[in-house]
């Protein structure tokens, strides 16, 4: 009967639609619900810190020198026991990375030689203008552990004496 | 000629005179052979070993003589047992140097290796970081892996300044000696040296403050290491983020040519400044050197003071204004005043500057006035150093006098360059009213009475005595006149007595002869050049005026004007970079670009034109010198130049007749210099940059023109004497005053000092004061609280008083001293 | 055989200028200044084929004669800074036998034409060397120093200097430097000092026994001189013998003489019985020769040394026996030289610290089979890269030690362990 054959596929149709009801669904309900990244998936950078919430980042410069995208600015100033940010000689006093440029390469990790910069896994970069998409050290800084001090540091003298800080056991 | 010698290096023929190194033949034909405690300008004392190459000599037969050939006729070549090191061996005939061959390369990887040892790992942070020799040759000649257990490492320290200017890092520090060297040999200012021995040698410093020495930056260039670091650079950037610009250094006549090293800064709201200054070679006026002066003198350029927009006044104090307003209101009250304007411009401007200014001057038929209180710049025009000047070539056989100048205060490098002309052979005359640091090295020192300047040197004329004999026998002679215990009128005369000198004796009109001035700026030649001359009664110039122009210069702050007691003020107009007195006072402001942030020329003591190029963007809405002049003079109806500083210049070199055929090219053609440093190999000759940028030209005198040359009388007295009962000021210089561009760099303030006098010890007695004491300086009615310090070799009568540190006195005149 | 250098042993007073004049004392001097040229006095100096004894050994005439005769003054100086451990030859004869050393030092003078000598003495010498200024000022006031000696137109003046106890500065340009008041550290040679010396002046350096030999020569003549020793080492040479001996101590005997008889004979062997392991014929910079039966049969001259595997050097024998392990040794050379190392030069500063970490590590640590050949290997990098000698005799006994008694480094490495 060529009057039914439409109903049949339309029967058809709507069956793969009722079934598809009581399968699990795929999406996110993003952003209530958040999407778990892979464990080497490179999001935005941290600066971390160590144990006693002195900064891992001695100012070195060489993330912006191996950064491909010119996206990273570093300015360095020297440590003194008073005032002390890092366990170095010196600290990033100016730490600024604009992720409108930013292409995620991870090479400043590689660069880094006290393991300071890692690539975490915040992906939620959005900005309304061009100016915020440039991160300074405040945003970028990992928050002080419950144990540990803020920077700058009162240290006492002799404690720090290593113009880079000793790493025990880099990882790889 | 001397003698000659050809050898092999590398497979590489080269001759080379006679007892050359065989690093510095190498050098000459590119091959590079590594190099830590040897440099081109120093002796060579072959104790990094660094340079160690297998060097072959042609066998000898003893009995007959003549090379032994091999079979296909090639000398028979015998290698040394051991290497060699190449910076202390001397070429000789036929020899063969090997230095990339497998032995040689085994001495260079032991070597670093070696230094490795003790050398810490602080490149990530280390100031010489990505210029540094052991960095550079680690990785071309290094071992892949270190064998040496880094907890062995010894441990110094950290942040151990050597003065308040240099710090050292003795664990980075390779004991190459260069530093030490270069203070004792170089500069004969041997205040740093090595204490202890074997591993546990340092260098230290014997002077207080540490590291006195006006040098000081220059080991930080030629250290191969990051052992010495500048206080003012630590830890400014990283050497690859810096931009280079090849400018002049501002700070005196010398002219040294430097390297601006920019890069974007956070402190100065994301603004390009300059992080440092380095040299830039130009063997002919600096070298590979420069002075701390230099150096450390350059944060005014970002100072947060700079003036940025016009400012008008309106009743009591200056307002902001558009340039379109400043200018118009300039040129209505220029045009106004006609004939009475007077423009009130200093050396510190460029020539295309200056030549605008006169230019304005002339078209409104008004005054263009030099700001200065030295005199004799017409004379340098006249018998100045001939083309082809070249300090270091002079020696054995030819004269210096250095006349009323501290010249290490004044122009450190030429001190140093007379220092050494000295110590090569040539007859130095210093002849000063106190002793100075170049006493040391003369031949003759002639210490005569304040006033006696003219005398002086009409002594010398007479060539009765053996100096004034050394002085008319010498091949060559140079005359450098300054203005100590001078004013204008002293100094004009002292010029005028010293052109005689050197006319009479037939030092004019060649190369390495002739007069020159130790200006107290870096282009006050190139405004006498164009005509620009100082007067002596500035204060009775400035009431006389209707309108005044006043540019590059603080008469105001530095007392030698004052509107007190001015009925009818002129119209004042202040071109200015920074706030100072004078803009204070002024009724319209111009903000200036500083001299970094645009192009020009200027000319040298020696007469050298030389190119300086924009390193920094333009702060603020300032303009360029010369262009805020043409647009006022174009308001004014005159045709004045203001696209660029080239189009100046081309104008300039047509209408003045020393500058003939100069052209902005040809003052940045450049020439091969020995020795050959820069970017390539650090190692070699330090950081001091190349030159890419242009040498300069020295100007021809008109006595080398051919010109008849028709110098003035000479007259009278210099300058008064001390009376009896009286104490006479007389103004004299210092390198590190208190100039307003010079105290922004607040590195250097302990260097600076208070405001000082300095007095014989006996009249210290008589005025009951002691070294150190604080006392009251009255002169002309201002008053000052100084500290007194005593020198011996000051004449009884007579009080020092350095110019520019606050005090104003700026030619002889009568002071008085009161302890407080 | 009668004494030539140490005659104190026959004639104890011939410290007194009186007992030494009776002696012949100064009749050399005389005979020199009075009958010879300065030339005729070098030439005999050279015909006695004496050898330098501070230990290189170079041919003591022939140093005179380089002297640059276009370069005015000229000066002598006697190297007294006899810092060799095992060295303690100089000390006797200057103690003992002042006049002989200052005649030798006088004749030098007159020989090379200089008006000026300096005797350069270790600092712990300042005894002797007031000693040495009470005898020169005797010399003054008999006339055998000061002007014109013996009415002719030759005037010599001696004076003493005092080191600062650096080992380095008994190099001759090290010694040079610090007798200018500088840093006693060595020169690049060549110029050597003979063209190049004390204030940039020619210069002749000679050791102190060296020159004690020459009054005995130009008094005897050359020939009477050559019949001790061999052919090409003529002449006595005072062996300081230490270690393990029964009698330690300095003997004067011709240059020739066997180890077997110094140590055996005069040296009186080895105490209690114990048996000889191997000799050290130049004190701390000498390498290790293996005491076999041929080692100790080789006569001791600067010929003949060599082929054992050492130089001869200053030769001052120290005997090692059985009961010391090599290592210990090895330990106590890196350990001077380390100390001693003026730090001018990079692979003598960082080789000798870097070695004595080694060393530290292979005896009192961990250390492994990898850090002695590493320990090998670092001597070796030293070598042939050194500004002075000082590096390099750092690795002699380091290099023969390994090489030649590896059993007692692999013992070491087997029972050191962590402190």
């Amino acid at each position: 009967m060529p009057v039914l054959e439409p109903l049949i596929e339309l029967g058809r149709g709507l069956w793969t639609t009722f079934r598809s009801m009581f399968e699990r669904p795929v999406t996110y309900q993003y952003p209530e619900q958040k999407r778990p990244v892979r464990p080497r998936y490179r999001g935005r950078h941290v600066l971390k810190r160590y144990e006693n919430g002195l900064e891992r980042c001695i100012g070195c410069a060489l993330c912006a020198a191996a950064c491909p995208a010119d996206a990273i600015f570093v300015e360095a100033s020297e440590n003194t026991d008073e005032e002390r940010y890092s366990p170095g000689e010196r600290y990033a006093s100016t730490y600024e990375i604009n992720y409108l440029r930013c292409i995620f390469c991870g090479f400043c990790e590689d660069a880094c030689p006290t393991e300071a910069i890692v690539l975490e896994d915040d992906y939620e970069l959005s900005f309304t203008d061009r100016r915020s998409a440039i991160y300074p050290k405040e945003m970028l800084l990992e928050p002080v552990g419950p144990e540990a001090e803020p920077t700058p540091q009162r240290t006492p003298p002799g404690l720090y004496t290593r113009a880079v800080p000793e790493m025990e056991d880099p990882k790889d | 000629m001397s003698k000659t010698v050809t050898l092999t290096i590398d497979g590489k023929q080269v001759t080379v005179p006679e007892g050359t190194l065989i690093v510095d033949a190498a050098k000459k034909i590119g091959v590079d052979i590594p190099v830590f405690c040897y440099h081109p300008k120093m002796q060579p004392v072959g104790m990094c070993r660094m340079c160690l190459v297998e060097v072959g000599r042609p066998v000898v037969d003893r009995a007959t003589g003549q090379v032994v050939k091999n079979e296909d006729g090639t000398p028979q070549i015998r290698f040394a047992p051991n290497l060699m090191t190449a910076c202390t061996t001397p070429v000789s005939e036929g020899m063969v140097v090997l230095t990339e061959s497998e032995k040689a390369h085994d001495g260079h990887r032991a070597i670093i290796e070696f230094l490795l040892t003790s050398h810490p790992l602080d490149c990530p942070i280390c100031d010489k970081g990505g210029e540094c020799p052991l960095q550079e040759l680690t990785m071309r000649h290094g071992p892949p892996q270190g064998r040496f257990p880094y907890e062995d490492k010894i441990h110094f320290e950290k942040h151990f300044p050597l003065g308040e200017l240099i710090y050292l890092d003795r664990e980075r520090c390779i004991l190459c000696g260069r530093c030490i060297r270069y203070q004792a040999e170089i500069v004969g200012e041997p205040v740093i040296g090595f204490y202890q021995r074997g591993r546990a040698t340092e260098i230290v410093t014997y002077s207080d403050p540490g590291f006195d020495s006006y040098f000081s930056g220059n080991t930080t260039d030629i250290c191969p290491v990051g052992a010495l670091t500048t206080a003012d650079f630590r830890f400014g950037a990283r050497a690859w983020e810096l931009k280079a610009e090849a400018s002049i250094c501002a700070q005196c006549p010398v002219g040294c040519n430097i390297v601006f090293n920019t890069r974007r800064e956070a402190k100065s709201g994301g603004r390009v400044v300059i992080k440092r200054v380095m040299p830039r070679q130009n063997e002919e006026v600096n070298e590979l050197w420069i002075c701390d002066k230099g150096r450390f003198v350059h944060h005014y350029t970002h100072s947060a003071e700079r003036l940025s927009r016009p400012l008008m006044r309106k009743g009591e104090t200056l307002q902001p204004v558009s340039w379109e307003d400043a200018l118009r209101t300039a040129a209505e009250k220029f045009e106004a005043a006609g004939k009475e304007v007077l423009v009130l411009a200093s050396g510190r401007l460029s020539n295309e500057d200056l030549f605008n200014l006169k230019a304005l001057a002339d078209g409104l038929g008004g005054r263009a006035v030099l700001y200065g209180d030295m005199g004799g710049g017409d004379l340098t025009t006249l018998v100045g150093v001939g083309q082809g000047t070249n300090l270091a070539t002079l020696g054995a056989g030819d004269a210096i006098l250095v006349i009323a100048s501290d010249l290490q205060e004044e122009a450190p490098i030429w001190w140093l360059r007379v220092k050494q002309a000295a110590e090569r052979g040539a007859t130095l005359i210093v002849a000063n009213p106190r002793a100075t640091k170049l006493d040391t090295y003369a031949s003759f020192v002639i210490r005569y009475a304040n006033g006696d300047e003219v005398q002086t040197v009409l002594n010398l004329a007479k060539k009765t005595d053996k100096i004034g004999q050394a002085f008319a026998e010498a091949e060559n002679a140079v005359v450098f006149f300054g203005s100590e215990g001078l004013g204008l009128e002293g100094s004009q005369r002292l010029a005028v007595a010293c052109a005689h000198l050197l006319r009479e004796t037939g030092h004019v009109g060649k190369p390495n002869n002739g007069l020159i001035g130790v200006w107290q700026r870096a282009n006050d030649q190139g405004a006498w050049e164009l005509g620009f001359e100082p007067v002596a009664d500035l204060q009775a110039a400035f009431e006389q005026a209707g309108a005044v122009y006043i540019v590059g210069a603080d008469p105001f702050g530095d007392g030698r004007l004052t509107l007190d007691g001015v009925k009818e003020r002129p119209f004042l107009v202040v071109q200015e970079i920074l706030p100072t007195p004078t803009t204070e006072v002024a009724d319209l402001v111009l903000p200036a670009q500083a001299y970094a942030e645009r192009e020009g020329t200027y000319v040298s003591g020696e007469r050298r034109v030389q190119r300086f190029y924009a390193a920094l963007p333009p702060y603020g809405e300032a303009r360029p010198d010369f262009a805020i002049t043409a647009a006022i003079g174009k308001r004014l109806g005159l045709d004045l130049e203001d696209g660029s500083a080239e189009k100046v210049f081309e104008r300039l070199a047509v209408t003045q007749p020393a500058f003939e055929n100069l052209t902005y090219a040809r003052l940045a053609e450049v020439r091969e210099q020995w020795p050959i440093v820069g970017r390539g190999d650090l190692y070699y000759g330090g950081t001091a940059y190349e030159n890419r940028r242009g040498l300069g030209v020295q100007l021809v005198p008109a006595a080398q023109r051919e010109e008849p040359v028709t110098l003035p009388e000479v007259q009278g007295e210099a300058g008064p004497r001390p009376e009896e009962d009286e104490w006479l000021g007389v103004p004299v210089t210092r390198l590190l005053d208190r100039g307003t561009t010079v105290l922004l760099s607040t590195l250097l303030h302990r260097r600076i000092g208070e405001p000082f006098v300095v007095v014989h010890p006996m009249a210290a007695e008589r005025l009951s004061l002691a070294e150190g004491q604080k006392a009251r300086l009255t002169v002309n009615g201002a008053s000052a609280e100084v500290t007194v310090r005593v020198d011996e070799t000051v004449s009884a009568g007579v009080v020092l008083v350095p110019r520019s540190m606050g005090l104003p006195l700026y030619e002889p005149m009568k002071v008085s001293l009161k302890a407080l | 055989m009668a004494y030539i250098l140490l005659r104190h042993r026959e004639i104890p007073d011939i410290h007194e200028i009186d007992v030494y004049e009776k002696h012949g004392g100064f009749a050399a001097l005389k005979k020199a200044v009075t009958e010879m040229t300065p030339e005729q006095v070098t030439e005999e100096v050279k015909a006695s084929g004496l050898r330098g004894r501070g230990g290189a050994g170079f041919p003591t005439g022939l140093k005179w004669s380089f002297m640059d005769k276009n370069n005015w003054p000229h000066y002598v100086v006697a190297n007294a800074d006899e810092s060799e451990p095992g060295t303690f030859k100089d000390r006797e004869i200057m103690e003992r036998n002042p006049f002989q050393f200052l005649e030798g030092v006088a004749i030098a003078s007159y020989a090379v034409g200089a008006n000026r000598a300096y005797i350069y003495l270790r600092g712990e010498f300042w005894p002797i060397a007031h000693f040495l200024d009470e005898k020169i000022a005797e010399m003054e006031k008999a006339g055998y120093l000061g002007e014109r000696l013996f009415g002719t137109d030759y005037s010599l003046h001696i004076y003493t200097h005092l080191g600062a106890g650096a080992y380095i500065c008994g190099e001759e340009t090290a010694l040079l430097e610090s007798l200018e008041g500088k840093r006693g550290q060595p020169r690049i040679r060549p110029p050597f000092p003979p063209s190049y010396g004390l204030y940039g002046k020619p210069t002749v350096v000679n050791n102190v026994e060296t020159l004690t030999n020459v009054p005995y020569i130009i008094a005897n003549g050359a020939q009477a001189y050559r019949q001790f020793g061999t052919e090409k080492s003529p002449g006595v040479k005072i062996f300081s013998l230490s270690g393990c001996v029964n009698r330690p101590g300095n003997y004067e005997l011709p240059l020739g003489t066997t180890f077997r008889e110094l140590i055996f004979e005069h040296g009186g062997g080895i105490p209690e019985g114990r048996n000889i392991k191997a000799i050290m014929p130049a004190g701390a910079s000498s390498s290790f020769i293996v005491a076999t039966d041929e080692a100790l049969d080789t006569p001791m001259d600067y010929e003949s040394v060599p082929n054992v595997g050492a130089q001869l050097g200053s030769a001052s024998v120290i005997v090692i026996d059985d009961s010391v392990s090599m290592d210990w040794v090895v330990e106590k050379t890196i350990h001077f030289f380390q100390h001693e190392s003026c730090g001018k030069c990079t692979p003598c500063r960082e080789g000798t610290y870097w070695m004595r970490k080694l060393i530290e590590r292979i005896r009192h640590a961990d250390g492994t089979e990898e850090e002695v050949a590493l320990l090998k290997d670092v001597a070796m990098q030293i070598r042939g890269k050194c500004l002075c000698a000082l590096g390099e005799f750092s690795t002699m006994a380091v290099v023969s030690g390994i090489e030649r008694f590896a059993p007692d480094f692999e013992k070491a490495v087997a029972t050191s362990s962590p402190e």
